[in-house]
């Protein structure tokens, strides 16, 4: 192994250096929320076979661009400081090596479709029997009950319901899809702070508890005040372009090259003082405000496009105005800002060689996040964790794998 | 749900905020914490932020009145040295203090910061920045708009005849607020067994990032920067445009049935909808000729994956949104209506569950429901809306207890 498997095992320090998490969670919302445990010293052991890996290893980009099961830096990103073992759960005997995980643990978390950990006896009355002060979260797409419970899906299925994804494009066509699968991204931040208080709970009174969420529905708060308005005033809030009421001045506007764009963002007379300063043509710029957006927009476009997008960008954060490049994948690995704040942590993995992985958004001040080491191989500890956690011996692991249950 | 336990019940929360850090305080809030605002002398600012609902109290803003129901308010100057003091001393009753840099300079953030560590060393002190804290970038101007731009998200949205286009929600201050409150409930957590508190700051643009998924992993390794697409993109490094938003006879659904990942589950869908089509006479051989999802998909051919486009996209315009996700829940067919704000608010599976809780505020003369309850708790459930405070609507009641001596 290229990590020291005692200190992988047993973190000494980061805010949850002791804590102890079961993790069945698969595809992206439900490792990105674990992730965040793991990369604070919580030792955290994911559950997966070969029958079923997690299916974003399944998912591009792949090394060399040859899919395989170790070689997705789509999983990779989610799954730093994670211990991986391979347990046939299809087996029923798979129950003997997940007891005693369950003993182990003070956190079980899983985002299956409902109905597949209680298939196994794991569902949260079980986990109670077995360790009383458990502390489950379950994450799902729509959630454990009502009538689309069972139906499976994906992010981008999740934010097209939780109605990020029409809030999104041009009014005059079809709702542009948002990058990404946004539910996956918005929910684990709540599913997080459940399951923290849920901790703090448990500190504080030794009672465990389940955290049950849907990831629609959390994502459903980024468009808490539209759903308020809709009901108290009847305006149904939809997609806007590029404008935005109560700015002078809001767009995103050509530079030069290749499709460089530069968002800008004039909040204050003083901002849209300083901005038309910098361009030049006052005037010009002045009278097209008074024409309306679709002129100024015109004039801000002419003015900008012969820009280089990072210098414009710098002139406005010297005047203080607010502007951003519209930075593409290439430009987040040479952003300055993110190197002077260490975002990206260079990790290296046995198939993948190395890769620069996404650190938090946060700054502990005091006990600061450490991503340890890459995101394991399909059972890449599985002899480290059947040995150093559960404590079996080589001639108890090798009968385990005799029967089929390890792989 | 009536006074049962709450998971932060007898958590004190301080809030000093615009946008982002309200949103921090709504789920310190929901999960049972004693959020108190403090604001100046009638009120922050962004209670006054458009767009307003007219209430009893005259134009508030929509968002300040979603995220700020069931809080406390002081009023205090906190750039006086008085105001200074008494927010000292309120932070020796406090766990936790969340703010954001559109209602705080960071030289008041420093100077209230600094007090609050004096008055209370386990105090956690949350800070939610465009780029964080540090160097430099902590002095940048920045809004939501421009930070989904630095993000790499903004470049990824959007027809590609246009510029690329934002989200027209405030997504990075929102995920920012929700970010900061599960970061401070790491640090709180962190102080209840250390008895250390300590700053922590969140970037909007790493959490803009976060919405990336698998985006910097692609250049790294494959040299690619994805292209934006509206209706149409290409999907997780595929190598061809696939249609993700089709039109149906009464609106949009969102559905990706062949190519793009996602495995077993992909396949079985269409197969389902295959099948639906064949019984409604679709049969165009174009349907079954290559293994759309399986390991194939890698390998189809632009035209094709147009042919067999059209094929479905005629059979979906004859069928209605509702029509669709009936059959595709009961088929499992990997599709989604694209919700409008109404369809958010009149969604089945939501009411089924009961995501949706009144807010009663009888003195503004609002009653509306909020998606307030978004997660289950088992023994400590989250808390249901209350009347967001007038501004000082506590001021007296919370000083009136310290001048007595008990503090909490």
């Amino acid at each position: 192994m290229s990590l020291d498997s005692a200190s992988a095992l047993d973190c000494k320090t980061g805010i949850f250096a002791g804590l102890k998490v079961a993790d069945f969670t698969w595809a992206a919302a439900g490792p990105i929320a674990t992730k965040q445990l793991s990369d604070n010293g919580a030792t955290v052991v994911k559950i997966e076979s070969f029958k079923h890996p997690d299916s974003i290893r399944l998912g591009g980009p792949f090394i060399d661009d040859k899919p395989g099961i170790n070689r997705s830096g789509f999983f990779a990103d989610f799954h730093s400081s994670k211990l991986g073992i391979a347990v046939d759960m299809s087996n029923p005997d798979a129950i003997e090596i997940i007891r005693p995980l369950i003993e182990w643990a003070d956190v079980v978390a899983e985002s299956f479709r409902p109905g597949v950990m209680k298939k196994w006896g794991l569902d949260y009355e079980s986990l109670k029997a077995i360790n009383p002060s458990i502390v489950m979260l379950s994450s799902s797409l729509y959630g454990a009950d009502g009538p689309w419970a069972r139906h499976p899906g994906y992010g981008a299925q999740g934010q097209a319901l939780a109605g990020v994804h029409a809030m999104t494009g041009w009014p005059d066509r079809p709702p542009a899809m948002p990058k990404g699968a946004y539910s996956d991204s918005v929910s684990p931040r709540y599913a997080l702070s459940a399951l923290l208080a849920a901790l703090i709970h448990r500190e504080k009174t030794g009672e465990g508890q389940h955290v049950e969420l849907s990831q629609v529905e959390a994502t459903t708060q980024l468009l808490a005040p539209e759903l308020l308005i809709y009901q108290a005033t009847g305006e149904e809030i939809t997609r806007q372009g590029s404008r935005k009421a109560g700015s002078i001045l809001h767009g995103i506007f050509p530079c030069e090259g290749e499709e460089r764009w530069i968002a800008i963002e004039a909040v204050t007379e003083a901002q849209w003082t300083a901005f038309t300063a910098l361009l030049g043509d006052t005037d010009a710029l002045a009278t097209a405000r008074d024409q309306g957006p679709d002129a100024l927009e015109a004039a801000v476009a002419n003015a900008t496009e012969s820009w280089d997008a990072f210098a414009l960008m710098a002139a406005c954060r010297d005047a203080g105005v607010p502007a951003g490049v519209a930075n593409k994948a290439s430009d987040l690995l040479d952003d300055d800002v993110f190197a002077a704040r260490d975002h990206f942590w260079p990790l290296h993995h046995e198939e993948m060689g190395t890769l620069k992985y996404n650190g938090p958004a946060y700054r502990f001040e005091r006990t600061p996040s450490d991503l340890r080491f890459a995101s394991p191989r399909l059972g890449e500890h599985t002899d480290a964790v059947m040995s150093g956690i559960l404590g079996y011996d080589d001639a108890q692991i090798a009968a385990f794998r005799e029967r089929g249950l390890l792989g | 749900m009536t006074g049962s336990k709450q998971a932060l019940n007898g958590v004190r929360v301080l809030e000093l905020s615009a946008l982002a850090g309200a949103v921090a305080g709504r789920v310190l809030a929901d999960l049972g914490a004693e959020v108190i605002k403090v604001e100046p002398e009638g009120g922050e600012p962004f209670r006054r932020s458009v767009p307003t609902v007219p209430t009893a109290y005259g134009e508030e803003s929509g968002a300040w009145l979603a995220f700020n129901h069931g809080k406390k308010s002081v009023t205090l100057d906190i750039d006086s040295d008085e105001g200074l003091a008494t927010f000292a001393r309120l932070c020796k009753t406090a766990d936790i203090v969340v703010t954001d840099w559109e209602r705080l300079t960071l030289a008041q953030m420093d100077r209230l910061g600094a007090a609050a560590r004096d008055a209370n060393p386990a105090l956690v002190f949350a800070e939610i920045l465009p780029f964080g804290r540090g160097a430099p970038y902590q002095d940048y101007a920045a809004t939501d708009t421009t930070l989904q731009a630095l993000g790499g998200h903004l470049y990824l949205n959007g027809d590609v005849d246009r510029p690329p286009v934002r989200i027209s929600l405030p997504v990075g201050l929102i995920q920012g607020g929700a970010e900061a409150a599960s970061a401070a409930l790491m640090a709180y957590h962190h102080s209840l067994k250390t008895g250390e508190g300590q700053r922590v700051d969140v970037s909007v643009q790493e959490c803009i990032v976060w919405t990336l998924l698998n985006s910097t992993m692609a250049w790294q390794i494959l040299g690619l920067n994805e292209m934006r697409g509206g209706a149409i993109r290409k999907e997780r490094a595929n190598r061809f445009f696939t249609r993700l938003v089709w039109e149906t006879k009464d609106g949009y659904i969102f559905f990706g049935p062949v190519g793009g990942g996602g495995g077993a589950a992909r396949i079985k869908s269409y197969e389902a909808l295959v099948k639906w089509m064949n019984e409604d006479g679709f049969d165009d051989p174009i349907l079954t000729k290559n293994d759309w999802n399986g390991d194939g998909q890698f390998f189809i051919s632009q035209e094709d994956y147009d042919a067999v486009t059209a094929v479905i996209m005629s059979f979906i315009k004859a069928k209605t949104t509702e029509e669709l996700m009936e059959r595709a829940v009961r088929e499992r067919i990997l599709l989604a209506p694209i919700s409008s704000v109404a369809g958010v608010f009149e969604n089945r599976q939501f009411r089924a569950r009961g995501l949706f809780r009144k807010l009663d505020d009888p003195a503004r003369g609002l009653s509306v429901e909020l998606p307030s309850h978004w997660a289950n708790l088992s023994e400590t459930p989250l808390a249901d809306p209350r009347p967001a405070p007038a501004p000082g609507a506590d001021t007296d009641a919370i000083f009136a207890k310290e001048t007595e001596g008990s503090l909490t």
